[in-house]
């Protein structure tokens, strides 16, 4: 919540002398936040009061005329479109340097213009082009000043206008709707400046009998007080400027005295109030229940609303008001009202929520009252109303002071140890200081022996609960800013940290080090790419209230959002290698969610199918061996979203933990991939509990190796397994792949591979040793492969 | 004799400075020095002296020997010596030619953060914790000092998982299923782990509904928590003074200012002086584009609620501590230089952003 508090209206309670940046600092530093600081005359700077002493016609313009106006000393010639110009009337005079605020909203520096090929050093204002656009005008009317201002023509216009303030514009925090009012945010500021703090409680009304009126309350759980008083011989007009120009500034529009004194009681008091028209209520009182069935009520924002099991205000016949949220169209005051109703309440703040909620309705008053509100508010709030309005619009009181309240008030005593206090803060803060922070905020401390019992300022009966928010309040007075800084004096845990965050970190870097460019998708995917996918939407976690459509479900996989990736990118890059590790969701029978860590590491774009899968099992193979996983590969034609012919499931033991290969052919299409996906999809929260990066030692051979290598040529489906089957050897080490071939001098439907083997025993080898076993291996290729050896 | 072996070293300097090429300097040494060469004719006439002619003349031959053995190997090394030049000049390379980088891949900047801000708070003690993303309501509130239909909870734009997932299975004390939209979940979970003391930092994903250039409804908060039998604001202070010093640099200072959150009593914003402005408010006199008066808001801490150290099954009359939750995307974007404009880039996947980094 922000308020946008007048500096001038603050000190009319809190006697401060600091200038307004210092003061918004004191406030920040221990009470409310200051998030703008506007000082109204800079707005205003370079425009001045003018008189209007001619009007003649533009000579190139039917619409336009040029005025002469004075500026006090000198006088100035303006082309203006103001369809009420006329001579002798007092207008806001903008000259170059001045900014105004343009048909679009936007702000706008002025310079001389020439319009219509007369030059205009300057313009005259309406309203709106001055930020008061709520004063209601006609269109292409100019503001006559003269009935808000005496001043003289050359008067800068904030002075003329008794605007020349500050307007603070402050972040109430949730707890403290009494901030939200000028009289409570000038006590924090008294307590915040040090400065006295000199509101004094208004004085109640005097009860007359003229005309009778009641009040009662009949949902004693969610209206908790009900006041009002009538006031006879009202006049209804406009307010008075300075009362219309603080509406203004705090961003309220002027309605008419009546209307305007209850909205500045509610800026000022924090309580609102609802002022109706005695002569259009049904019986003289004031019943608060339930809506009843069938009941409807335009409201004043001129919509109708069915009322029906909705706390209302009501008169004897029917709702007048939604209670605590928005009055009725119907029975507010006009400029005929001579006799008003003036109401004041306090409602159960959740069950209001709940109900503005339901209606989808809000206003000022409802987000105040949803905060919470003492039931000790509205007398101050009715008295300081009927005080100013007995000052503006004539009235007097005529009825009895009526007050229905539901249970009598006990107010909160807390019982508080000082040492608690500093304990907490950290610091040694006087008894003395202490008492004298908690006395400026309000609370009456009644020292015992040692601890103290402390009654909670009725403004405050909602946000202090317990001895604990004492310790606040004394340390932001005193100031957080004015605290050393130490660190922690206690022993630092020995407990280890999470380890799949630590493999988490471990494996992006090495992944990343690897070559592959992280992805770090929305844990949201959509239904569609859910099902595009192959994966059933019903299975996953789905939003209750999503954001937009495709961010509606909770990924069960990363596969839609890498895929979803590499769509978006294509366009841009033809070839990439990507990864991503994050968390799945699972939903898990009656218990809370599997969260899994999942890896999706890939290329997209590749043109050699073998080469692509081979780096992408490279990236496998270095990666198990780095943290000692066992991983073997199973060929696999069961995920019809994964090419069937060119997929693995990964096995870590006998447990699948994921798939390599490439993305079929239909779901590339589904995702409007036009080219080719190569990944690996790896469930690492399963593998966490074996991997490991601890190795050991394996002696390294004093004897040297020999390597020979063979070429040969094989049927397409025979596999480089096949291969090393055959090479099994009590000499071989190790085979690895140096080539695939196919074209010429290589049959069609054949290939020709050529591989190295490594030969290694504890020994030395003989040149013909190795030669032997190069020819043992070549025969079973021959016989068991039907391979032809290449010379 | 004598003067005949003098004229041969002669004779062979002059014959040498004409050499240079091996095959030259070959034929020359076959003269001279080869088996039937001028040295070894000049040595048969050695045979006929005396023996005191031998004696003065054999010293002179040795010396003369020498003299041509030196002036050969001085040749053979300006040979070679002229032969490695050449080869060098010969091996030209054009040293313009483009680099052919390394296939390395990029770090997401999340993850670049998480590792920074995860190693500050390691300085300190403090141990990485996994927390759950999806969580019951009464993690993210009710243990948080929030009851239900409290308004507080308005002030996060919760995510809710739909009923049939939620209602009925989540029935009991863990309430309804939500999109974490603070990772302070993790501080009830925490302590409820039972082990003391606790110096908690954890980093995940939370979740909001907003979606503007400085919300993403998917985001990354860090959670630090201390418990223990002593705890004040004034430690408070010092963790997060430390890590605003330590993340954005020895030159900004931070300041507590008051605020209000259910889970914490007292409450603060931590504030930490423009990187721009360096904390004056105004850059030549203009006020400065990216802060408030100097200052930006870093994110909320506080000392942790009674109530919510009785919710983790402690004795609130025993252990004390703090907290702090802080938006990592913001942090990480606050630091200078980086210059996001939107923080939804983030999560975009686009590799020409995430190539940058």
């Amino acid at each position: 919540m922000n308020n946008f508090a007048s500096y001038n209206w603050l000190k009319e309670y809190c006697k401060t002398t600091l200038s307004p940046e210092d003061f918004s600092s004191e406030i920040s530093l221990r009470s409310m936040s200051v998030e703008k600081v506007d000082h109204v005359s800079e707005r205003f700077a370079h425009i001045i009061v003018g008189l209007v002493n001619e009007v003649r016609p533009h000579p190139n313009a039917d619409k336009l005329r040029i005025a002469t106006v004075s500026m006090g000393s000198a006088a100035v010639e303006i082309v203006c479109g103001g369809t009420n110009l006329v001579e002798g009337m007092k207008v806001a005079l903008a000259l170059p340097g001045s900014t105004v605020i343009g048909h679009d909203g936007q702000r706008v520096t002025l310079a001389v213009n020439t319009i219509r090929g007369v030059e205009s050093p300057g313009m005259l204002c309406g309203p709106d082009e001055l930020g008061f656009g709520a004063l209601k005008k006609g269109a292409h009317e100019i503001w006559d000043l003269g009935a808000v201002t005496d001043a003289k023509a050359g008067t800068p216009l904030a002075e003329a206008l008794g605007i020349d303030d500050v307007m603070f514009d402050v972040e109430i925090t949730t707890n403290r709707p009494d901030a939200m009012g000028i009289v409570g945010l000038a006590r924090e500021a008294g307590a915040a400046c040090g400065a006295p703090f000199a509101w004094q409680p208004p004085i109640f009304p005097v009860a007359a009998n003229d005309i009778p009126f009641t009040v009662a309350i009949e949902d004693a759980s969610r209206c908790l007080r009900q006041m009002a008083v009538v006031i006879d011989g009202v006049t209804v007009a406009p307010s008075p400027w300075w009362l219309q120009a603080r509406l203004l500034l705090a961003g309220l529009r002027p309605i008419n005295n009546i209307v305007d004194i209850t909205n500045y009681v509610m800026l000022e008091y924090a309580q609102p109030l609802h002022a109706f028209d005695y002569k259009k209520l049904d019986g003289a009182e004031i019943r608060v229940r339930q809506g009843r069935a069938g009941e409807k009520l335009v409201a004043l924002n001129g919509k109708e609303y069915d009322v029906e099991g909705v706390l209302v205000l009501a008169d004897a016949v029917k709702p007048l008001d939604i209670a605590g949220i928005m009055g009725g169209e119907h029975t507010g005051t006009t400029s005929e009202t001579t006799t008003v109703v003036l109401s004041a309440s306090a409602f159960d703040h959740v069950a209001l929520r709940r109900t503005s909620r339901a209606l989808h309705l809000q206003s000022d008053a409802q987000l105040l009252f949803e905060k919470g509100l003492s039931t000790e508010a509205p007398p101050f709030a009715l008295a300081r109303a009927v005080e100013l309005i007995a000052k503006i619009a004539g009235g007097r009181v005529a009825s009895p002071v009526c007050d229905e309240r539901v249970s009598p008030y006990v107010p909160i005593v807390l019982t508080c140890n000082p040492q608690k206090i500093r304990e907490r803060i950290g610091i040694d803060i006087s008894d003395v200081r202490i008492l004298e922070i908690l006395t400026q905020l309000g609370f009456a401390v009644d020292q015992l022996h040692g601890a103290w019992s402390v009654i909670v300022p009725w403004w405050r009966d909602h946000d202090i609960e317990d001895a604990i928010d004492l310790s606040e309040e004394v340390a932001r007075i005193y100031g957080y800013h004015e605290l050393p800084a130490i660190l922690p004096s206690g022993v630092p845990p020995t407990t280890p940290e999470d380890a799949t965050l630590v493999w988490e970190r471990w494996c992006k870097r090495f992944f990343a080090g690897a070559g592959y460019d992280e992805f770090f998708s929305n844990s949201f995917v959509s239904a569609d790419d859910l099902a595009r996918y192959g994966e059933d939407a019903a299975q996953s976690y789905a939003l209750l209230n999503p954001l937009a459509s495709d961010l509606s479900h909770m990924r069960m996989s990363l596969m839609p959002s890498i895929l979803r990736a590499v769509e978006s990118n294509q366009g841009h890059i033809a070839s990439a290698k990507f990864f991503e590790l994050s968390r799945v969701y699972i939903p898990h029978g009656n218990d809370m969610p599997e969260e899994r860590m999942q890896l999706v590491l890939g290329e997209y774009g590749h043109d050699d199918v073998e080469k692509a899968f081979m780096r992408t099992r490279g990236v496998l193979d270095v990666f198990a061996a780095r943290t000692g996983l066992s991983l073997t590969l199973l060929r696999d034609e069961t995920d019809a979203r994964w090419h069937p012919s060119r997929t693995a499931k990964i096995m870590h033991g006998e447990v699948c933990v994921g798939r390599i290969g490439e993305i079929a052919f239909a779901t590339q299409i589904a995702f409007g991939i036009n080219r080719r996906v190569m990944v690996l999809a790896l469930d690492l929260e399963t593998l966490f509990s074996s991997m490991h990066l601890t190795h050991r030692y394996v002696p390294v051979s004093e004897f040297p190796s020999v390597v020979r290598d063979l070429s040969i040529i094989l049927d397409e489906r025979a596999t480089f397994d096949d291969i090393v089957r055959c090479a099994k050897n009590d000499i071989v080490a190790s085979a690895a792949l140096v080539d695939v071939y196919r074209g010429a001098g290589v049959p069609e439907g054949k290939k020709s591979m050529t591989v190295s083997f490594t030969m290694q025993v504890e020994r030395t080898l003989t040149s013909e040793e190795a030669d032997t076993a190069l020819a043992v291996i070549s025969e079973k290729l021959v016989s068991e492969l039907s391979g032809i050896l290449r010379s | 004799m004598k003067d005949e072996l003098e004229k041969l070293v002669v004779d062979l300097t002059a014959a040498l400075s004409s050499v240079h090429d091996t095959a030259a300097l070959e034929v020359v040494r076959v003269e001279y020095v080869g088996r039937k060469g001028r040295l070894a004719e000049l040595m048969k006439g050695l045979a006929a002296l005396s023996v005191d002619e031998k004696k003065v003349i054999g010293q002179i031959a040795n010396s003369v020997k020498a003299r041509v053995e030196a002036e050969f190997a001085r040749v053979e090394k300006m040979i070679a010596d002229a032969d490695v030049k050449a080869r060098m000049t010969r091996e030209w390379l054009d040293v313009t030619l483009p680099g052919a980088a390394p296939s390395v891949g990029h770090l997401h900047l999340v993850s670049q953060a998480i590792e920074d801000i995860t190693d500050i708070f390691r300085r300190l003690g403090f141990v990485r914790a996994r927390h759950p993303e999806i969580d019951g309501d009464y993690y993210a509130f009710e243990a948080l000092n929030m009851p239900k239909d409290h308004p507080a909870r308005d002030e996060w734009e919760t995510f809710f998982i739909r009923d049939s997932h939620s209602a009925e299975v989540m029935q009991g004390q863990k309430g309804k299923m939500v999109l974490t939209p603070h990772t302070s979940n993790g501080q009830v979970r925490e302590m409820e782990k039972g082990v003391l003391p606790i110096r908690m930092i954890s980093i995940g994903k939370c979740y909001r509904r907003q979606s503007t250039a400085r919300h993403s409804p998917m985001f990354h908060q860090f959670e630090g928590l201390v418990i223990d039998k002593k705890s004040s604001v004034t430690e408070l202070k010092g963790v997060c003074e430390y890590f605003a010093k330590s993340y954005f640099g020895a030159d900004r200072t931070t300041r507590l200012r008051p605020y209000h959150f259910r889970f914490t009593e007292p409450s603060f914003e931590l504030d930490i002086s423009c990187g721009i402005c360096k904390g004056v408010g105004s850059v030549g006199g203009v006020k400065c584009k990216l802060c408030k008066e100097g200052w930006l808001e870093l994110g909320g801490a506080g000392m942790v609620h009674p109530n919510v150290i009785k919710a983790g099954g402690l004795d609130p009359d025993v252990y004390a501590g703090f907290a702090f939750g802080w938006g990592v995307e913001r942090t990480m974007m606050m630091r200078a230089g980086v210059n996001i404009d939107d923080i939804r880039i983030l999560y975009r996947n686009d590799l020409r952003f995430i190539r940058q980094f």
